[in-house]
């Protein structure tokens, strides 16, 4: 454990590459492989994360926000609008909404597969699952969960207390639990509870004392109605003494996040839940506590802690390597990048649906659950049978390796292996993909030949992505 | 989470489609299980109301001055509840639950809950699924019951869970239980793939691999089960026809799916559906209404089919919410998580009536209602005198049973 966090000293290959890739981006195709080879493992891991400025890659087109169309303003609950007409115009906002959702899901699928920044899009995705917040419930409209995607972005690998204090004003948060509401007549205490639960200290590190004082803390901080911005209301914040968490002091929503980030606990959440993301699951205590404390010193900058981590021996470990299971997002995107196919299509969002994961739709304040969670069957048959769609489209014109393995079945299924499971599969599968290419137990077909190549190397794809190493991460 | 090996172990090596048909044809032929004390055939259906449901308002204190005066927005006008006696009532929305009530099948379990109560959803729910308040404990309930039932080990619908992802109430050491949130889309799509995996499908048994992840085992047992299963759990249940006008609601298509399992005799014991969100901190009424009367539409169909085929006798339906409401309302016509809240067992097998101690508004704990009923006791219930597995094992403790099983 004292080396874990040393820098790593092992070979750099292919399959660390790959390893690389697939926790701190989204994967890579065999030419992205190829070119990391050229540089050391430090370069890197420095180029994942100081990478080039993503200002300019365009955003989702026409972002639905009734605010700006004054939809919300004019009619919307308005009087002498009769009871069907406010339902009819409730109906039609709520259609525009879950539409744009959809085009901001295709939109950021896409953005997942072609930025020049994936690890700022792993984070953003990380920050989803973990500052968690779903779309159209309590009328939290496309808009709001656009900006703060944004702001997850803007904060990928920036500061985790800047970004705790900013998710606290983030109209969408303020939405979805509940603090548009608090009021100190009657404080909410939704946020204050998933804030510290959730979000950075962990059930257990606090009292419900603790919960009603910082509810009482955070009154006030509510959405402008008329613009749909965030306002410090003074008229409704409870202006009193509050203790909390062993202090006490009149304090504000910026008062209690400076609390929560000075408790050991909370570097532990932290140090935890980046862990698990990115390493494996069920740290020990020790790495927990080695990470945490390179959080302190770091003032929970995350740029030099994750660079400390991606060069690590335990990231390098056997025992951090295939030991996560791939999420869905990682299961699509991954595939479409491997096959090298330009552009992320309707069956993406459609198979994630019945994977399990809808973004920007977690299924719960605690985000996706991700580790076994993943592996139901229906999951795993969805997981299936995209990749039967995939390897079985039009797209697959694109995937130029694929179409050029070698017509020898032997060294076909060497490459397939290869590129598809950084060879991480077993000799009697592997036998298999071979008998496969061959036609072995089928009828008639026989060898692999030109007229049958296709069909066979589509079908050797499929199996390959069926194996379990496909599946882990 | 260690799952076992045990079907790869009988199965292992399978390259012969055939030999799939000769498994699954020998889990339909077990005989049901001879002695039970419980009875063979029967079935528990576990419907998990998430989120919280708000018990002052679906069994409602209409005969207490102290529930309108807490309640002043929210709180359900005397004349709207549908009373049970002078003191209780269910929901204006559970019309068709009531009938059920009326006709004896209904057990209303009161002020059930634990010892210091848990106000996180996550936390709460976990403490109900795995029946441990105080420890943490990785199986589930009813996956404790069925590693230790001795249901037959070939049959892979021993448990099913209508829902997307596994609830840890049916987490298991030695049983898989398959999640399936609706059987439309269920399985492998074109016979192509079909053929490709099934005559394949030891590429997923050689555990020799160049590398080792906790999640191997699990991720080949699973891609085992998922394409038997799925190719099988089709065909067995086709041949039924569902009686019931099920609503048009996901609890209604959850329901039909259970009693068409149910039905179709596949030797399934437990089932599981989900229904919710009930975390009603803001505008409750609407919500909660709406969601206790697709609840009790869905309940009154499922039964009325059930009892067409001649199920209903042999099935315990049983609700649970992780806690319920604060009994005050807040500000947002509302109501905070809380802590004890009533249940319901509904079936042929169940003594109707009212169990446990309505709530008392007049002693409450920081503004929430005291339980009277652990609800270790309602399992221990349902495991001892519906499934008739001691309950002792698999609670770890012991608990009281409750009458309302016949």
């Amino acid at each position: 454990m004292r080396t874990a966090l040393a820098p790593y000293r092992g070979p750099w290959n292919s399959r660390v590459a790959a390893h690389l890739m697939r926790r701190a981006g989204f994967g890579a195709s065999p030419q992205e492989i190829n070119s990391l080879l050229s540089s050391t493992m430090r370069e890197s891991v420095e180029a994942l994360i100081h990478f080039p400025s993503t200002q300019n890659l365009p955003g989702p087109d026409n972002v639905f926000d009734p605010y700006s169309q004054g939809l919300l303003q004019r009619g919307y609950g308005q009087m002498g609008m009769d009871e069907n007409a406010r339902r009819a115009r409730a109906k039609e906002l709520r259609r525009s909404a879950v539409q744009s959702v959809g085009a901001m899901q295709n939109w950021w699928l896409n953005r997942m597969l072609a930025t020049p920044a994936p690890l700022q899009e792993k984070m953003t995705v990380f920050f989803h699952g973990h500052f968690t917040t779903a779309a159209i419930q309590k009328q939290n409209w496309p808009i709001f969960i656009y900006n703060q995607n944004q702001l997850y972005r803007d904060h990928a690998l920036g500061n985790l207390r800047d970004l705790a204090l900013a998710v606290s004003k983030d109209p969408a948060m303020l939405i979805y639990l509940d603090n548009a509401l608090n009021n100190k007549a009657h404080p909410n205490e939704n946020y204050a509870r998933e804030l510290m639960e959730l979000f950075t200290l962990g059930h257990g590190n606090y009292s419900e004392a603790d919960i009603r004082e910082s509810a009482r803390a955070f009154t006030g901080w509510t959405l402008n109605r008329r613009t749909g911005q965030f306002v410090d209301y003074a008229a409704i914040h409870d202006d009193e003494l509050k203790h909390f968490l062993g202090q006490s002091g009149n304090f504000r929503g910026a008062d209690i996040v400076n609390i929560i980030f000075s408790q050991p606990s909370c570097r532990r959440w932290f140090a935890s839940r980046l862990l698990n993301f990115f390493v494996y699951n069920d740290p020990e205590p020790q790495l927990v506590e080695a990470v945490a404390r390179l959080l302190r010193k770091n003032d929970y900058n995350l740029a030099p802690v994750l660079s400390v981590l991606f060069q690590s021996n335990v990231f390098y470990s056997d025992r951090a390597y295939r030991a996560l299971v791939k999420s869905p997002v990682e299961f699509v995107v991954g595939s479409y990048k491997l096959y090298g196919v330009g552009q992320i299509d309707q069956l993406a969002q459609r198979s994630l649906a019945s994977m399990g994961q809808i973004l920007f739709y977690p299924p719960n304040v605690a985000g996706w659950p991700g580790g076994s969670a993943w592996l139901t069957s229906q999951m795993v048959i969805a997981r299936e049978n995209f990749a039967a769609a995939l390897v079985n489209s039009q797209m697959m014109s694109q995937a130029s390796w694929l179409m050029s393995v070698p017509t020898n079945a032997q060294q076909a299924t060497r490459q397939l292996i290869a590129t598809i499971l950084a060879g991480d599969a077993s000799a009697a599968a592997t036998a298999k993909i071979k008998d496969y290419l061959n036609g072995v137990n089928t009828s008639a077909l026989g060898q692999l030949s030109g007229e049958n190549y296709e069909e066979r190397v589509r079908g050797a794809a499929y199996l390959t992505m069926a194996m379990p190493a496909y599946q882990l991460n | 989470m260690k799952r076992s090996g045990f079907l790869l172990g009988a199965v292992s090596g399978l390259t012969v489609v055939g030999s799939m048909d000769n498994l699954f044809a020998h889990a339909l032929a077990q005989a049901p299980l001879p002695g039970l004390p419980g009875g063979s055939d029967r079935v528990l259906v576990l419907v998990n109301l998430q989120g919280g449901n708000d018990g002052l308002n679906c069994v409602v204190p209409h005969g207490d001055d102290m529930y309108y005066r807490m309640r002043p927005t929210l709180g359900i006008p005397k004349g709207d509840v549908l009373g049970i006696n002078g003191q209780i009532g269910f929901n204006p929305q559970m019309k068709s639950f009531k009938a059920l009530y009326d006709k004896g099948i209904v057990a209303v379990v009161q002020g059930v809950g634990y010892p210091d109560p848990d106000h996180s959803h996550f936390r709460s729910t976990e403490i109900w699924q795995t029946a441990a308040p105080g420890r943490y404990e990785r199986t589930g309930w009813l996956g404790r019951y069925l590693d230790e039932a001795g249901l037959p080990k070939t049959n892979l619908f021993n448990g099913v869970a209508i829902s997307q992802v596994l609830p840890e109430a049916m987490i298991a050491r030695n049983t898989d239980v398959p999640a399936i949130p609706q059987i439309n889309g269920y399985g492998l799509v074109g016979d192509r793939n079909k053929n490709v995996s099934s005559g394949y499908a030891s590429i997923l048994t050689d555990k020799r691999l160049p590398f080792s992840s906790p999640y191997l085992s699990h991720v080949m047992e699973i891609e085992d089960h998922a394409q038997k299963g799925s190719q099988e759990l089709p065909k067995l249940i086709a041949g039924y026809k569902s009686s019931g006008s099920y609503p048009a609601t996901p609890i209604g298509r959850s329901l039909a799916l259970a009693a068409q399992i149910i039905g179709s005799k596949i030797g399934t014991r437990v089932l599981y559906v989900q229904h919710g969100s009930f975390d009603t901190h803001v505008n409750q009424k609407g919500t909660q209404d709406r969601l206790l009367g697709e609840l009790s539409n869905a309940i009154a169909a499922f039964y009325d089919d059930l009892s067409a085929h001649g199920n209903d006798r042999s099935v315990l339906t049983m609700t649970f919410s992780e806690f319920g409401r604060r009994v005050g309302e807040n500000a947002s016509r509302g109501t905070d998580h809380g802590e004890a809240s009533p249940l319901f067992l509904v079936g042929g097998g169940v003594k109707g009536g009212i169990y446990g101690n309505s709530p008392d508004l007049n002693k409450l704990n920081m503004g929430n209602l005291a339980f009277n009923t652990d609800f270790r006791s309602v399992y221990a219930t349902v495991l001892e005198k519906w499934l008739g597995r001691p309950s002792q094992p698999i609670l770890a403790g012991s608990f009281a049973t409750l009458n309302a099983i016949a």
